[in-house]
Formats: C-alpha cells, sequence, structure tokens
C-alpha cells in the first residue's frame, strides 16, 4: 500500500518537473533556432520552431565579425579572477560578522547591506571620477578591485553561517583552536554549498556584466563577451540571429561552471547531518 | 563601544568629503591632469617619437564603414597623428559618452550621436568653440548648405557636420508594377501619399509602412519648418492632421499595426524587404542597407526606387526633415590643434568623398556628391533627383530639456498608436506633460 | 567591588578586546576593497541628494528642493506605485516558486542535476537575448502564451497585449522576472537545506510525522535565515530591476512598466539631473531601508528562538 502510494507521488512528480522544465526552456529553445536563422526569418508569426535551412554559418560569422575568442578570453579571466576574491574575502567577513563579537558589528553590516540597496547608477559617477584618478580606467585590474567586494557575497554567506551551531564552535574553542582554525577546519567545510552558492552567483554576474565593461573599458583588447553581443545591435539594425549564435555560446561556460558546483547541492538531507 | 562606530562614520564622511572636493573642481583642474596619462600610453615605442595620438569616440565603427574609411584616409594624409577610435554600442553611447566627459577621461573629440544632446553639452562646457580655427583656415562654410548651422549657438561655431541624414520615401517597384500604378513623384503632398497607400492596399501587401519611432509620424508636422516639438503651447496641433491620418491608415490596415510592430520586434528593414510593403519613409542611412541586401538576394523583392519625403501641402516639394551628425573637441583635450585637424579633415570635401563611397550622405552635400551616390553599383534609377532636396528641417531643436520632452512625446506616441488614448487625448496630454516639463 | 572580581574583570576585558580585533581581522580584507570601492561613491551620492549638478560643473546646495521635484513628477510618482506593485507580485511569487521547486529538486530522483540546470538556465541568459526572446514569447498572434491562452479557452478577443498593452505589460515583465529569477532563489534554499540535520528528520519520522508536517516542523523553520535572505534580495531587487525592463520595454507602453531604476537612470544619465535622481535613490534607499531593519528585527526574534 505505501509502496503503491510512493511510486504514483514519484510519477506525479515526474510529470510536475517535465512540464516545468519544458515551459522553462522553451525561450531557450526559441533562441536556439532563431541562432539558426536568417535575420529576416528571426521574427515571424506564428513562430516557426524549426528553421527552414540551418544557418550554421552563423555561429561561424560571429567569430569574424568581432574578436570573439579575445573577449571570451577577457571575460573568463575576469570572472574567475572576481569569483576567487570574492569567495575568498567574502566568507572571511561573513565569519567575523556572524562568529565574532565586536562592537560596532551589527551596525557595521547594515552598512555593507544598505549599499546594496543604491542602484549602482547612482554611484557610478562618483565611483568613475575616483578610478580615473586612481588611472585604473579601462584597465582589467580597476574592474577586478571594483566587482571583488560588492556586498552581496558578505550578506549571502552570513546568512548561511548562521545556521552553524553555535555550539559546534564552542566546543572547538573549548579544545583549543584559534577562531582562524575553527574558520578554515570547521566551517568552511560546513560552507561548502554556500560557497559553491556564492561561487555560481559571482560567477554568472560578473560573466553576464554588461554596465561595468561598457563604462570602464575602452580599448577594444579588453572587452568582454557581453560588450562583445551587444555590438551585434547597431544603429539602425539588429542582427539578433547573432545575438542568439554568441548567447548560445556564451551560456556554455557558465552552465559547466554550475554542473560542477550543483554537486555540492546533491548530498541530500541524508549524508549533511551535523555528527557532532 | 559606541566610539568605534562614530570613528568608522566619521572616517567614511572625511573621505566622502575629500572626494567632493575633488569633484567640485574637477571640470578645470582633473581633465588637464589626466590626459597626458590616458593619450601618451598607446603612442608607445612603435612610431616616431613626435606622432601624437588622439582619442576619438563613435559609435558601431565595425559596421561604419563610411567613419573606418576616412579615418584611414585621414591617417594616411596626416601620418604624425594616429587616431585611436573608442568603439561604444550605439545604444549606449550617449551614456558611455558622459560618463568620459564628466569623469575628465582623456577624450580629444567624438562625434554626437543625437543632435538634440549638443545644447546640453554646450551648457556644460563640453564643447570646443572652433569659430577661431574656422576662421584661421579659411574654411568655406557655405559648402555645408546650411547642415553647420544648427551648431552655431550664440554665433560660434561648436560642431562640423560630417553626416547628414535626412527622410525619403523608400518603394517597392512589384507591387506598383502589379497594381498597374505609377511610381511616387518626387513632388507628392501627404494627402496625396495616403490615398496612394490606401489603392495599393490589399492581397496581403501594405500600403504603406509606418516604423514604431515618433519620427516617424512626429516628423512630418514640423516638416514645414513653422514649429518644433517644443511648442506645446499650441496644444501640438501640427501634429494632429499626421496622427490623424496614421491611425486612419491603421484602421484601414493599410499600415502594420502598431501594436503588432512593437511586440513582434518587426523592424522596418525586415518588413520592407520582405516584399509586402508599398511605400515605407525612412532615413536615408537605410539606402547602404537595402542595396547590400538586394545585392546578398536576401530581399524579397526585385526592384526598389526612392521618391522624395512628401510634403505638407503649404509648403513646396523638397522640404524634409533629417538630422545633422558633428565631430566636436572636448575642450578638456590637451590635443587640441592635432583633434582640429581630424575634425577639419573629416568635414572636408576628401572625407565627404570617402563617405559617398559607401552610400552615407556626408555633411558637406551638394549635387556632384549625390550624383556620386546615385551612381553607386545596385542604386536605383533617379535616386539623385529623389535625394536633391531644397530644405532640411532639424527634426529636433537644439535647445534646453529637449532630450525629456522627445522622450516623453515618444511614450505618448505609443499610446496614441496602440489606441490607448484618441489622438485628442494624447496630444491634450503631450501638451500638459511638456509644460511640466518646461514650465518649472 | 572587592579585589577578587576585579582580575577577572580585567582579563574579561582583555579578552574582550582580543575578540574583537580578531573579529575585525576578519572583516578588514573585504573591508578596505568595500569602503574604497563601494562605500565612499555611496556616501557621495547621498550627498548628492541635495545638490544641484550636472555630473561636470560645479555643484551647488539645493537643499530639499530635488524632493520637491521629484514629488511634483508625475512620472516618479507612477514609477512609485508601480515599482510597488512590481516588487509586491515578484518578491511573492518568485520567493514561492523558488521555495517549491528547491523542495522538488532536493528529492532523490533520477535526472535532478537535469533538471536543475534546466531550472537554473533562464538566470544565466544574457539579458540582451532574453527580452528579444520573450518579445516573441509575448507575441498578440502566435505567441506561444497566447496560444496556450486560446488552448485553454480564453477568447481571441480578450487575448492579452502584453507589453503592448498598458494594462499588460507589468504583468508580462513580472513574469520574465519570476522566470529569469527563480532558479537563482531555488539555489539558495537547495544549499541551505544540504545544512539541514538529518537526525532531525529521522526523529520525526520515529513519531511519525507524516512529510507535510516535516516540511512545516522542521525544513520551513529550519530555513528561516534563507528566508530572510530570499524576501530581502528579491525585495532589493525588484526595487532596483533596470536592465530586464530596459531590454524589454523601456520602460513603455507609454510609462506603464517605468520602475523607479529606469526613472533614476533616465534622470541620470538622459537628462543629466544628478541630483534629482540622487534623491529618487534616497527614498528608494529609505523603503528598502525600512524592510530590511523590520527584517532584521523579526529575524533577531527568530534567532533568538533558534
Amino acid at each position: 500500500m505505501v509502496q503503491k502510494n510512493n511510486k504514483a507521488a514519484r510519477a506525479a512528480q515526474y510529470i510536475l518537473l517535465v512540464v516545468l522544465t519544458i515551459t522553462t526552456l522553451l525561450p531557450l529553445i526559441w533562441m536556439l533556432s532563431a541562432s539558426l536563422k536568417l535575420s529576416t526569418e528571426v521574427f515571424t508569426s506564428p513562430i516557426r520552431w524549426i528553421p527552414e535551412t540551418f544557418h550554421w554559418e552563423n555561429y561561424a560569422q560571429i567569430w569574424q565579425k568581432v574578436d570573439f575568442g579575445r573577449f571570451t578570453w577577457n571575460s573568463a579571466k575576469l570572472t574567475v579572477l572576481v569569483t576567487l576574491i570574492q569567495l575568498l574575502t567574502c566568507s572571511f567577513a561573513a565569519y567575523g560578522f556572524t562568529k565574532c563579537r565586536f562592537p560596532g558589528r551589527d551596525t557595521l553590516f547594515l552598512g555593507y547591506v544598505a549599499t546594496i540597496a543604491i542602484p549602482w547608477q547612482i554611484f557610478m559617477l562618483p565611483q568613475y571620477l575616483m578610478m580615473n584618478k586612481m588611472h585604473l580606467v579601462d584597465s582589467h585590474l580597476g574592474y577586478v578591485l571594483l566587482s571583488s567586494f560588492a556586498a552581496f557575497g558578505v550578506f549571502l554567506l552570513r546568512q548561511f553561517f548562521l545556521g552553524i551551531p553555535n555550539e559546534l564552535l564552542e566546543a572547538a574553542r573549548i579544545d583549543g583552536l584559534s577562531e582562524y582554525g575553527i574558520y578554515f577546519r570547521i566551517v568552511l567545510p560546513l560552507a561548502k554549498p554556500a560557497m559553491a552558492t556564492l561561487a555560481i552567483f559571482t560567477f554568472v554576474n560578473v560573466w553576464n556584466d554588461f554596465m561595468g565593461p561598457m563604462i570602464y573599458f575602452n580599448t577594444e583588447s579588453n572587452k568582454t563577451v557581453p560588450l562583445g553581443i551587444r555590438m551585434f545591435v547597431g544603429q539602425y539594425s539588429t542582427d539578433y540571429q547573432l545575438i542568439m549564435a554568441a548567447s548560445v555560446l556564451s551560456l556554455i561556460p557558465v552552465l559547466v561552471m554550475y554542473i560542477f558546483c550543483q554537486k555540492y547541492f546533491v548530498q541530500g538531507v541524508a549524508t549533511s547531518g551535523l555528527k557532532g | 563601544m559606541r566610539f568605534k562606530r562614530f570613528t568608522a562614520v566619521f572616517v567614511a564622511c572625511i573621505l566622502a568629503c575629500s572626494l567632493l572636493a575633488g569633484c567640485g573642481g574637477g571640470a578645470s583642474s582633473a581633465p588637464a591632469a589626466s590626459t597626458p596619462a590616458a593619450g601618451s600610453t598607446p603612442s608607445g615605442g612603435d612610431a616616431a617619437p613626435e606622432q601624437v595620438t588622439i582619442q576619438v569616440a563613435t559609435w558601431d565603427y565595425s559596421s561604419n564603414p563610411s567613419v573606418s574609411n576616412a579615418v584611414a584616409a585621414f591617417e594616411t594624409a596626416h601620418p604624425e597623428i594616429k587616431v585611436e577610435v573608442i568603439d561604444i554600442p550605439s545604444a549606449d553611447y550617449n551614456t558611455k559618452l558622459s560618463v568620459m566627459l564628466n569623469g575628465g577621461d582623456g577624450l580629444d573629440a567624438f562625434f554626437i550621436k543625437d543632435a538634440s544632446s549638443t545644447f546640453d553639452l554646450y551648457t556644460k562646457g563640453q564643447l570646443l568653440d572652433l569659430t577661431d580655427y574656422i576662421a584661421a583656415d579659411n574654411i568655406d562654410m557655405a559648402g555645408y548648405n546650411g547642415t553647420d548651422t544648427p551648431f552655431n549657438i550664440e554665433g560660434r561655431q561648436y560642431g562640423m557636420p560630417v553626416r547628414t541624414d535626412y527622410y525619403v520615401l523608400y518603394y517597392n517597384k512589384d507591387i506598383f508594377d502589379a497594381a498597374k500604378v505609377d511610381y511616387p513623384s518626387n513632388d507628392m503632398t501627404w494627402d496625396e501619399f495616403e490615398e496612394l497607400a490606401i489603392q495599393l492596399t490589399g492581397d496581403g501587401k501594405y500600403g504603406a509602412h509606418f516604423h514604431t519611432w515618433q519620427a516617424c509620424v512626429e516628423n512630418w508636422g514640423v516638416q514645414d519648418g513653422k514649429n518644433t516639438i517644443m511648442d506645446y503651447e499650441t496644444g501640438y496641433d501640427f501634429f494632429k492632421p499626421y496622427y490623424d491620418m496614421a491611425v486612419r491608415l491603421q484602421d484601414a490596415g493599410a499600415i502594420q499595426d502598431f501594436g503588432e510592430l512593437q511586440s513582434g520586434n518587426i523592424h522596418y528593414s525586415g518588413a520592407f524587404a520582405s516584399g509586402n510593403v508599398a511605400m515605407m519613409p525612412m532615413g536615408t542611412w537605410y539606402i547602404a542597407t537595402i542595396a547590400e541586401s538586394m545585392k546578398k538576394g536576401e530581399a524579397n523583392l526585385s526592384a526598389w526606387g526612392v521618391a522624395t519625403l512628401p510634403h505638407p501641402a503649404d509648403v513646396p516639394a523638397g522640404y524634409t526633415v533629417g538630422a545633422t551628425t558633428p565631430l566636436v573637441i572636448n575642450p578638456s583635450s590637451a590635443k587640441q590643434d592635432a583633434a582640429w585637424e581630424f575634425v577639419k579633415f573629416m568635414s572636408s570635401v576628401d572625407s565627404a568623398m570617402e563617405y559617398a563611397k559607401v552610400g552615407a550622405i556626408p555633411g558637406r552635400l551638394n549635387d556632384e556628391i549625390l550624383a556620386q551616390i546615385a551612381a553607386l553599383d545596385g542604386m536605383p534609377e533617379g535616386l539623385a533627383e529623389a535625394l536633391k532636396v531644397t530644405n532640411i528641417v532639424p527634426d529636433r531643436p537644439i535647445v534646453a530639456d529637449v532630450t525629456e520632452v522627445n522622450d516623453m512625446l515618444g511614450q505618448e506616441h505609443s499610446l496614441i498608436m496602440l489606441g490607448e488614448l484618441s489622438v485628442d487625448e494624447g496630444l491634450a496630454e503631450m501638451a500638459e506633460r511638456a509644460g511640466e516639463i518646461l514650465g518649472k | 567591588m572587592n579585589e577578587t572580581a576585579k582580575a577577572p574583570a580585567r582579563r574579561g576585558m582583555a579578552l574582550k578586546t582580543r575578540n574583537a580585533l580578531v573579529g575585525i581581522s576578519f572583516i578588514l580584507p573585504n573591508f578596505i576593497g568595500f569602503l574604497v570601492f563601494v562605500l565612499i561613491p555611496v556616501v557621495f551620492s547621498f550627498v548628492l541628494a541635495f545638490m544641484d549638478w550636472d555630473g561636470f560643473n560645479a555643484m551647488t546646495f539645493a537643499g530639499f528642493e530635488n524632493f520637491v521635484e521629484i514629488f511634483k513628477d508625475r512620472i516618479f510618482r507612477q514609477s512609485l506605485s508601480q515599482t510597488f506593485i512590481y516588487t509586491f507580485f515578484n518578491v511573492l511569487i518568485s520567493a514561492a516558486a523558488a521555495l517549491g521547486l528547491a523542495i522538488i529538486l532536493n528529492a532523490k530522483l533520477r535526472g535532478t542535476t537535469f533538471f536543475r540546470s534546466a531550472i537554473f538556465f533562464p538566470y544565466v541568459a544574457s539579458v540582451v537575448a532574453v527580452g528579444a526572446v520573450w518579445k516573441a514569447m509575448f507575441m498578440r498572434n502566435g505567441g506561444p502564451i497566447n496560444l496556450f491562452l486560446q488552448f485553454v479557452g480564453v477568447a481571441e478577443e480578450h487575448l492579452p497585449g502584453w507589453l503592448s498593452s498598458t494594462d499588460w505589460a507589468l504583468a508580462g515583465v513580472i513574469v520574465v522576472s519570476i522566470w529569469k529569477n527563480m532558479g537563482y532563489f531555488m539555489v539558495i534554499y537547495l544549499a541551505a537545506m544540504q545544512n539541514i540535520p538529518a537526525t532531525l528528520y529521522e526523529a520525526a519520522e520515529i513519531d511519525g510525522a507524516r512529510k507535510w508536517q516535516q516540511f512545516w516542523r522542521i525544513t520551513f523553520p529550519m530555513l528561516t535565515p534563507s528566508h530572510f535572505f530570499v524576501l530581502m534580495m528579491l525585495t532589493i531587487n525588484s526595487f532596483k530591476t533596470f536592465d530586464l525592463i530596459f531590454a524589454l520595454t523601456e520602460g513603455g507602453p507609454g510609462t506603464a512598466t517605468t520602475l523607479l531604476s529606469m526613472y533614476i537612470y533616465k534622470e541620470s544619465f538622459a537628462y543629466w539631473h544628478y541630483g534629482k535622481a540622487s534623491a529618487a535613490a534616497m527614498i528608494l534607499f529609505l523603503i528598502v531601508g525600512t524592510i530590511t531593519i523590520l527584517q532584521f528585527r523579526v529575524e533577531k526574534k527568530f534567532d533568538d528562538f533558534m
């Protein structure tokens, strides 16, 4: 009886999942199909899901029209650097904000969170003036410095660290571990899913960031993939088929990264208990 | 332990204030300090020491052969000056440009994308007065045929016209042939245009095509040069005949539905190239594009033509609406002389020839140049005649707040064309909102 | 105080200072970068709200004039109320969808990796592409969404015009926003679910609690920090939504989808009224700040309780 119920529930779950997935993926399918069309065929009504002829040359064209190889390399470099710095400094700070006590801690943290609420358009100009004075405009170093210290990462990790029981750390303190020791030996291993989450978000955000590179990079050799995609949006005409092809390609590294990271969420409730 | 908290806030304030102080004076002092650093790095060791590198901002550089060819010609003519082009996506050009200028970047010269933003740049002191350079080099301003006047503010010239574009009427000869109707003439009123559009509609064909821009209706209201989009005190009654026409055509199915165009992201080039559109008023920038897609065989029509834009009944044929792209110099540039050489060349006859070679209309506009464009491979018969216009009325005047008013008109335009507001309601709302914007 | 009590007290002080220093040392690497590259420009923008500035020339003090002006501006008032509507629906539906998806996809099913990736994909796609894709999805005639509506029996004349109708455009933007971001918040929930000790479920099982009882008694409360995070990030992001709207509607038709961030963008970069833009940002900041502090209060309560 129980067995049967379980099977029915499982089947229902699968059906639900498949429907959800197809709905979610429909736009992707449109994207793929548009990337293989002529520019005049992209927007037709009713939608033609399978192109009349497959224009694979669109994928070749994006490499000829813009320096896509260079852009990809730049994007990859910036994304990896920013992600690493964020993981390191944010997890450090988040530990300080949750598991250490010092005066002004909560006020400082509120200050962090407050900056998340300020739209970037507002402080972008002061930021730019400053970066210009430091001669960090049009340089990858400047961009890395700008993007690495966003408050979001600290906030995200802090919320995860709150869930780590204090008794666990107390026990370690009694065992004579220093705070740094606790961070490296206890918190960091426990925080793997959280760190993976932050890694994915930072990766996606930097990889897809358009405004930052648009404002800060002038030289062709500094530009990134989103800027390259934007180059197909012209003043008087837009090559949607090329935008789609480039977007499909630029999805791949992020999906690979995601699949790599998401293995940290599959342990499931059964294995990740804190058996301390 | 309040103390720490206060220290933190205090330190932040001090730092902010020092930054603030730096910015206040930034307009005058910062650029001078930063230009050498930004300008001198790229010239490096590869060139002769006396070579100067200037930074120039433009948009869609890789897909605009007119600009890149002219820049190449300049560099050949002036080996002592190297041009470093900063290519900015067109949709973000104004944003990025204003950040660069405000941020004190080492930009030497730049194109202005929307001529209407010239006034803002002027009031902020971000345009160099070129009058003395013009006098010193004896530039023949009459050769610009009036395209230079919008950039003359209070008797001083701030920009040199490089390229100009104006509205013409494109038509699909196949549809006219099939209907056994004469091709549109270079002297046609908007009423005649409307009649013709209705006549040609049917059988899956649209008599005309109005792109979703507000320009494609409102421009005809300012075409006679008697009003500008800033004249809200009139209640925008000069737009009324054209909105009425557009709505009539839309209701009759003679133009594609605005909502369909917008939700379907349908671009005018796609609409015209699909072969379903008999006539389309559009800017001269489209000439090169359609010629190219005809050559490649991507367009679904066998022959196209160009006629002069239809005109209001109260002005003669040859009145049209357009906009000129000027090149200007950043007053905080440390290399103004080199920048002037570049501006002078880009607005010269030599550069005009480079523009004409790729089907773009230069600011130095004359019959010879037009004939050259018309003689290009793939251009339709009678193009030179159709392009000859007597009066190019600027689509937007160069005055304060024009960008804001223009945006507002665009919003109301979509409401009228979607049928959310009647023409009269829409015009009334336009006048009211313009009053709020300009009245403060 | 007597002698014996004093000594431990002093030692306690020393320990406290030491602990504080250790705590600060954890924060410092991030804080220095944060201070220089984020906090200072942000503080600067606060000052701007009381200034008149075109972004280039010297600024002049304006007092509260910018605030008076924005409240006189009908577009500001409209965008403010639209931002609230957008935020309300976007936050509630997205959070519920993310939690629901996380629960389904935390179960041990075959192919979870695929399903999770599929749900996450929209978050990864570039906004320029997403804008174009969804315009096609929303086409009035022949778009998949309206085809589906027709299929379930909506009469043709009642089909919504979505992005080209002032009544439906905001709903359309909300749909895309949920589609794009639910995978992101699902990941946060999924990651947090890994931290819930299995022993709790085992104990509940022994007590004979059903699955849904386990959800309400264990999973839901144990996810409290994540709920706060998700709700807050959703709120903040909703108030800041810009790219998506820019790609989908540019604030139109009319001003039907002009949200606060779009207003701020236009005021600062199109019209060069930095003072007005900063004042609008201050209003946004005050709203989000109030919500944040409220949430922190509630969180503190939960924290003590746990």
